[in-house]
């Protein structure tokens, strides 16, 4: 079987890309965070070595969970994409045990090499939050990178497990049950969610909850008004990653509810309205990211803006660069969780391409089939701004009174409808450059196993 | 002075490859189709049936000749025209059924309706349905229906339209004896009853003997025609395609 997954892997090297860059991605971006607690363990002040550890250790942690969540959602599109493969082997006598080996021996082979890769950026992210670490004075100047094996070759390493871990899964998903049921064309059905999704969704947003409650009750009053900051910042995320670990479920429920008005406008319309509540399985590896990228940008800059307004004087000066590191995570998440949305609707197309074809056989015209899928992006980013919005609220909510701003802040209202704009803008586009290249080819002649 | 046919093609070649290794999977064929009559493709693997089933479907272009739908010649339509072609003059059943997993068996029957910019008219499409036996299965979704089901559902969604032609690529080859009889006698049925006109590939005798008359396809020609088949005669003449080939070349 490891034969075979070698062979596999040579053969559609393209399939696979979507796993690959998100590997990349996700080492380098734990990665840089791993590298500052090596250098914290160097020579460095006391001081020094509480800012890199917070830096690291706090922040390194709602990138890793943000990652973790999105490569475990990124495989498990990967590996439902060959559904139809994987049946073919099992009706021809591979064991669902050599099956899931198999599948765990490709991606294990992905991961290695793009967590290498992801190690190496990483090296540099690294030695780039240092200096700006350092050119703002957050730590003494004299403080050298010492970002080695230990920190990247753990990241590199954890991150291979967890794509193992998350191949594993999936592939017990694409090898449970008989055979043949995988063969047969009836992939609408509503799959129920794991229970360590709900476990997981539930202990997420609990935990982002009782942090806001936290905020407004104790650490707002507390003598250092960054406890506020610490205890409310990253609740946007937390509830953001829950909402997200429920997204199938919440797409099901919340389309189905769009369907009176969106079903009606076109027939494009009318498709996209069944197929995101219908399949809400498959989109939901959309609406996840496009969550997190709402909830973590409008949360934390949000909260950057309420502390820029309320804070003045010379303590202000002390802390100014905080919020410099607060963009920088922002920025590095949004771009991690945009590229997430890219990669994930190109796979959720590519495995479509069939379906999509059979709408062209039925005389559906490019632009129908287009529309078709524009139309769904344009529900999952509503959706998932809508939700995004309210994870937000998680940290804006409690800051803002922390900072006696009121419920509503002061200012900057105009970034949370700007940066819902960006994430629908970004899902539309995610949505038409995937399905443009799924329809660039006339359909499939109609003879012939199609499928 | 003869009617026009629904479908006819005339001199239709389809060449694959180039040059030494240029194959014709189809050569010069010349047929065609009565309106209101059930014809029957057959032959062997490779004879070229499903190729002229997607030319005649403005699917695949043809080398050289001519495809007709209702008397228009269609050949060098654009991508776009032939889209609209298919989705107002051509009903599609295929082996695989095809359905859109995500609509119901009413949405399906109405899609092509919704795809011509028009809404399906609820009692037309219920009155597809219960004449594919299905008026109780309307609102299931086609992971709840078994494959005759499924297939009928296909069969309601190709006459919705109310086409110039079906075709149906072996619409009996993934479905059961009882099931494929069911379907068989519902094609038959749309061509009595409403008058549809059914172009069908098949390679099986017993399908065949469905129809009104069967045309023989063998290396991309067409090889003969048989009227009113029976299953044995079909059976007979299958086993016997090469003498259909010499009488050919010989006449």
């Amino acid at each position: 079987m490891i034969g075979l997954a070698v062979r596999s892997l040579r053969f559609r090297a393209t399939a696979f890309t979507a796993t690959f860059v998100s590997i990349v991605l996700g080492t380098a971006l734990m990665g840089s965070f791993a590298t500052l607690l090596e250098t914290a363990s160097g020579p460095v002040s006391g001081n020094d070595e509480e800012t890199l550890i917070t830096m690291g250790a706090v922040v390194g942690s709602w990138g890793t969970m943000i990652v973790l969540f999105s490569l475990a959602s990124t495989l498990s599109v990967a590996v439902r994409q060959r559904d139809v493969e994987i049946a073919l082997l099992r009706t021809i006598g591979a064991t669902p045990r050599q099956t899931r080996r198999m599948i765990r021996a490709e991606t294990v082979a992905v991961a290695v090499a793009g967590s290498a890769l992801g190690a190496a950026i990483g090296w540099l992210g690294g030695r780039a939050l240092l200096a700006m670490l350092r050119h703002a004075d957050m730590v003494a100047g004299s403080v050298e990178y010492a970002g080695g094996p230990a920190s990247l070759a753990t990241t590199a390493v954890v991150i291979v497990l967890v794509s193992s871990a998350a191949a594993g899964v999936a592939g017990r998903r694409a090898t449970s049950g008989p055979a043949t049921m995988a063969l047969a064309d009836s992939s609408s059905g509503t799959q129920r969610l794991r229970w360590w999704r709900v476990l997981g969704a539930v202990v997420l947003i609990g935990y982002g909850l009782a942090m806001a409650v936290i905020t407004i009750t104790v650490t707002a009053d507390s003598d250092d008004p960054y406890d506020a900051m610490a205890s409310s910042g990253s609740s946007s995320i937390l509830v953001g990653v829950g909402l997200a670990l429920l997204a199938p479920v919440l797409l099901r429920w919340l389309s189905a509810s769009l369907r009176p008005f969106v079903g009606s406008t076109s027939v494009a319309g009318h498709l996209a309205a069944f197929n995101t509540s219908r399949r809400a399985h498959l989109l939901g590896a959309v609406l996840g990211p496009v969550i997190v990228f709402t909830a973590s940008t409008i949360g934390i800059l949000m909260l950057v803006g309420v502390d820029g307004r309320t804070m003045s004087g010379p303590v202000a000066n002390d802390f100014k660069s905080i919020n410099l590191l607060n963009n920088v995570v922002v920025g590095m998440i949004s771009v991690f969780a945009a590229i997430m949305v890219v990669n994930a609707f190109a796979a959720v197309v590519s495995q479509r391409r069939v379906e999509l074809a059979r709408l062209r056989l039925l005389g559906a015209t490019p632009e129908q089939v287009r529309g078709s899928v524009v139309a769904e992006a344009g529900i999952v980013a509503g959706i998932g701004v809508g939700l995004g919005f309210l994870a937000a609220l998680a940290t804006v909510v409690p800051f803002a009174l922390a900072r006696d701003e009121g419920v509503i802040p002061d200012g900057q209202l105009w970034l949370p409808p700007l940066l819902a704009a960006a994430a629908v803008a970004i899902t539309l586009g995610a949505a038409a450059s995937a399905v443009r290249r799924a329809t660039a080819e006339p359909p499939l002649a109609l003879a012939g196993g199609t499928e | 002075m003869t009617p026009t046919p629904a479908l006819s093609v005339h001199e239709l070649t389809r060449v694959y490859g180039s040059a030494s290794a240029a194959v014709h999977a189809l050569n010069a064929v010349d047929l065609s189709f009565e309106a209101g009559t059930f014809t029957a493709l057959m032959g062997p693997s490779g004879s070229g049936k499903s190729t002229f089933l997607n030319c005649a479907a403005g699917l695949e272009a043809p080398t050289s000749g001519r495809v007709l739908i209702a008397g228009q010649d269609v050949t060098n339509w654009s991508e776009s025209r032939r889209t609209q072609l298919r989705r107002e003059q051509i009903g599609i059943v295929f082996q695989g059924f095809h359905l859109m997993p995500y609509l119901t068996a009413e949405q399906n029957v109405g899609l092509p309706r919704r795809l011509a910019g028009g809404r399906p008219e609820r009692a037309l499409v219920r009155d597809l349905l219960a004449r594919v036996g299905l008026g109780d299965r309307a609102t299931h979704l086609p992971a709840q229906l078994s494959g005759g089901q499924q297939q009928r559902v296909a069969i309601a969604r190709a006459l919705v339209n109310e086409p110039t032609v079906v075709l149906a690529d072996e619409p009996t080859g993934a479905l059961d004896s009882t099931n494929a009889r069911a379907v068989l006698a519902l094609l038959r049925h749309s061509v009595d009853a409403l008058g549809q006109t059914i172009v069908m590939v098949t390679h099986d005798p017993v399908a065949a003997a469905y129809a009104d008359a069967v045309v023989f396809l063998v290396d991309g020609r067409a090889a003969g025609r048989m009227e009113n088949p029976t299953a044995d005669a079909v059976a007979g003449q299958m086993a016997h395609l090469d003498e259909l080939v010499l009488t050919g070349a010989a006449s």
